[in-house]
């Protein structure tokens, strides 16, 4: 029987085995750099269109441990570059840059063409306020449709509803982010605040002391007397009560897979209050009975969810 | 900005009617809009279309149409398309695919000047097309255009020699003995390239199987074996001039020993003076003769050296070593004939005892039969004179009875 990558993986685990981790490990290397520089680029119509690794994760896991550029392969990274320049100019592509890494100033030089020198050094040197001022310029002046929020090491854009997320002090940028994790409760936090400022301002979100995303919407008093006592009172349900009483509970179920909690209550002016408490662990598990990371994907359907409460639910109603 | 509507407007009146089927109205559109274009916007324009029909359904209909009727060129595609975008670059090559494959003629005549091009992305390009034309059933067997490819392996950019490699094997494939012909040559051009050496034994790795050794060896002896039997003739011919020669010496000698014995025989006689000298100038003529003949051998000799400088030393010593070879499989077939007619022999010989056995075996056998025939006829002359005995018994005892009978008759009839 060959060897299967579980055999690798618990080798790799195995605290006895640490002398010859090493030995392993290099050969991993090995044919890894073999793979991109000797085998993958060197054919440049393959590595543009079927390149030998999938989706070119391999330079992901160069750019993420922070390789400088001469440590990359540069075609491969040329093109990685250019299918996201082409992708956000609404070309054809050979597979959508979902999760693309690219430094930052390939980032700027693609998003922010005219500026991406200055822009480069004011983000480099968390010089926020020249930096904001030209993004500001840009949606302002030249009509650009794109937004931005910034909390701590990172820089949140978003462009239509391709998310970008720019990792400050490590100078790259995870283009169009989807189906990675996302890294940490700040990150989590800023996203989630940013959607609210775009889409449900009056939604409250706060970090709680156990270290919980907390995201609260509000239904009013109002809307609620409006929902009928029970289902088969009305023949043709109004949309407020064919929503709570058919496929509010299917949502919460839904929600229940990415939130750590889901509190309903009544504030003391009887509005109804539901409060989805995140982290960066889902409630789903993966093969190995570990919990599932929250995506970017995941947390985009939380928040979906809560625009559509708010915008069909709360706005109106109000 | 009213440009840009515009042109948008008609890629997406072009997407309609090509995916509609209505390829010869997209084809003069096209047409109108590259014609209309100036040297500003021309490779905007050529880019923005192939970019529009490359990703539909029907695109690859429609450039065919567009270099038939040379609205396009392969040339000016490659050559413009090679400064912008590597992406789109590969996506036109992509969808040129079954066209080069199918009709590679329409390629082909460019191949010699796009791969001389200064960029390296032209160059590139060019040698997918011709890994494309290979894919398809086209062979390509035009020996500069494959040593043109070929000199490619020594190109400055890394990806254009990879591509010249895989172009190299693709080819080979189908027609190994030419690819590894080219390639011995090349590499007798640059022994001293070591990537260049990896490189071809790359290709020829992958493209000289077992079977393909066979007929590429059969080929190559073909075309070796000419200028040997050449070389040996020639030697051959040398070998009997020089015979020839020796003959000659040596009737020369003779003839000197016959003369001086004539002078010593001569000298006695005072009244040969004159013959004397007719025999010294015979003598003369001779040794003159002897000289040019010497000359003559000189300049065989010369001549024969001249052959082998004007050679080149590495394939003098390598038909020497060919010749070498060939002398010892030569030796070896005499030995081999040597021990194979005696054994002949020996088997004859023994063949011819065993016959000489069989004969005596026969001989024996006819004897004991002419015996068993003599002891049969024996055996019937005795049962013949048993039988007369017999007959000649009874005979006698009937006489007697016929006699006892009558004398009892007759001493009835007396009584």
């Amino acid at each position: 029987m060959p060897l299967d990558p579980n055999h690798i993986i618990n080798f790799l685990g195995n605290t006895i085995n640490d002398k010859f981790n090493s030995e392993l490990l290099d050969l991993i290397i090995k044919r890894i750099h073999k793979l991109c520089f000797e085998e993958c680029q060197i054919d440049r119509i393959q590595c543009t269109l079927t390149p030998l690794c999938t989706r070119r994760f391999l330079l992901k896991l160069r750019i993420k441990n922070g390789l400088p550029l001469e440590d990359l392969p540069k075609f491969c990274y040329s093109v990685q570059k250019n299918i996201v320049l082409r992708d956000f100019r609404g070309k054809t592509v050979v597979y959508r840059p979902v999760d693309a890494y690219l430094y930052l100033v390939d980032f700027l030089d693609i998003f922010f063409h005219g500026d991406y020198r200055k822009l480069n050094k004011f983000i480099s040197f968390q010089n926020w306020s020249e930096a904001l001022e030209i993004f500001d310029d840009r949606i302002k002046n030249q009509n650009e449709n794109f937004r931005y929020h910034q909390k701590g090491n990172f820089l949140i854009i978003k462009y239509d509803d391709r998310l970008h997320i720019v990792f400050v002090d490590e100078k790259y940028v995870l283009c169009n982010a989807n189906r990675e994790n996302i890294v940490s409760i700040e990150l989590l936090q800023a996203i989630c605040e940013f959607y609210a400022k775009l889409y449900f301002p009056e939604i409250k979100v706060k970090l709680t002391k156990s270290n919980y995303v907390e995201i609260t919407s509000i239904l009013p008093k109002d809307v609620l007397n409006t929902i009928s006592e029970t289902p088969a009172e009305a023949e043709n349900p109004s949309k407020l009560d064919h929503y709570f009483w058919n496929v509010f509970y299917e949502d919460l179920e839904g929600m229940l897979q990415f939130c750590k909690e889901i509190h309903l209550e009544y504030d003391w002016m009887g509005n109804l209050l539901i409060k989805l408490w995140i982290n960066l662990e889902t409630n789903n598990f993966n093969e190995k009975k570990y919990k599932i990371q929250l995506r970017y994907r995941d947390l985009r359907f939380l928040l979906n969810f809560i625009q559509r409460l708010y915008n069909e639910f709360y706005v109106i109603w109000l | 900005m009213a440009n840009v509507n515009n042109d948008k407007d008609l890629m997406e009146k072009i997407k309609k009617m090509t995916t509609e089927g209505k390829i010869d109205a997209v084809v003069e559109k096209i047409a109108n809009y590259l014609s209309q274009s100036d040297e500003e916007n021309s490779i905007e324009r050529l880019e923005y279309v192939l970019e529009t029909i490359s990703s539909i359904m029907g695109g690859r209909t429609v450039i065919r149409f567009l270099i038939e009727n040379s609205i396009i060129d392969i040339p000016t595609v490659l050559q413009n398309l090679s400064k912008r975008d590597n992406l789109l670059r590969y996506s036109v090559l992509l969808n040129l695919k079954t066209i080069v494959e199918e009709e590679s003629d329409l390629f082909l005549p460019y191949s010699v000047e796009l791969l001389g091009s200064e960029d390296p992305n032209v160059r590139e390009a060019l040698l997918q097309l011709l890994i494309f034309i290979v894919g398809g059933e086209k062979e390509i067997e035009d020996e500069p255009l494959l040593e043109l490819i070929a000199s490619k392996l020594v190109d400055d950019r890394d990806f254009v020699i990879e591509k010249a490699i895989q172009t190299l094997k693709a080819i080979g494939k189908k027609n190994p003995s030419i690819i590894t012909r080219i390639l011995k040559k090349f590499t007798k051009e640059c022994s001293e390239n070591e990537d260049l050496k990896k490189s071809i034994d790359d290709i020829l790795r992958s493209i000289v199987t077992v079977e393909k050794i066979e007929e590429i060896v059969e080929e190559e002896e073909s075309k070796i074996e000419k200028p040997i039997e050449e070389l040996v003739e020639k030697e051959k011919e040398l070998e009997t001039k020089e015979i020839e020669l020796k003959e000659k010496e040596k009737e020369l000698e003779n003839k000197a020993v016959e003369l001086e014995v004539k002078e010593i025989l001569s000298s006695f006689d005072l009244a040969q003076n004159e013959k004397e000298k007719q025999l010294k100038e015979k003598e003369i003529e001779l040794k003159e003769k002897e000289l040019e003949l010497k000359e003559k051998e000189k300049k065989i000799e010369l001549e024969e050296k001249i052959d082998k400088q004007t050679l080149p030393k590495k394939l003098i010593k390598e038909e020497a070593a060919i010749l070498d070879k060939e002398i010892e499989l030569k030796k070896k077939e005499l030995e081999f004939k040597k021990k194979k007619l005696e054994l002949e022999e020996k088997e004859k010989k023994l063949e011819a005892i065993e016959i000489i056995e069989k004969q005596k075996v026969l001989k024996i056998k006819e004897e004991l039969i002419q015996r068993e025939k003599q002891l049969e006829q024996v055996e019937i002359d005795l049962k013949k004179k048993s039988l007369e005995e017999k007959e000649r018994k009874i005979m006698e005892d009937e006489a007697k009875r016929i006699k006892e009978k009558k004398t009892e008759l007759e001493k009835k009839e007396h009584n």
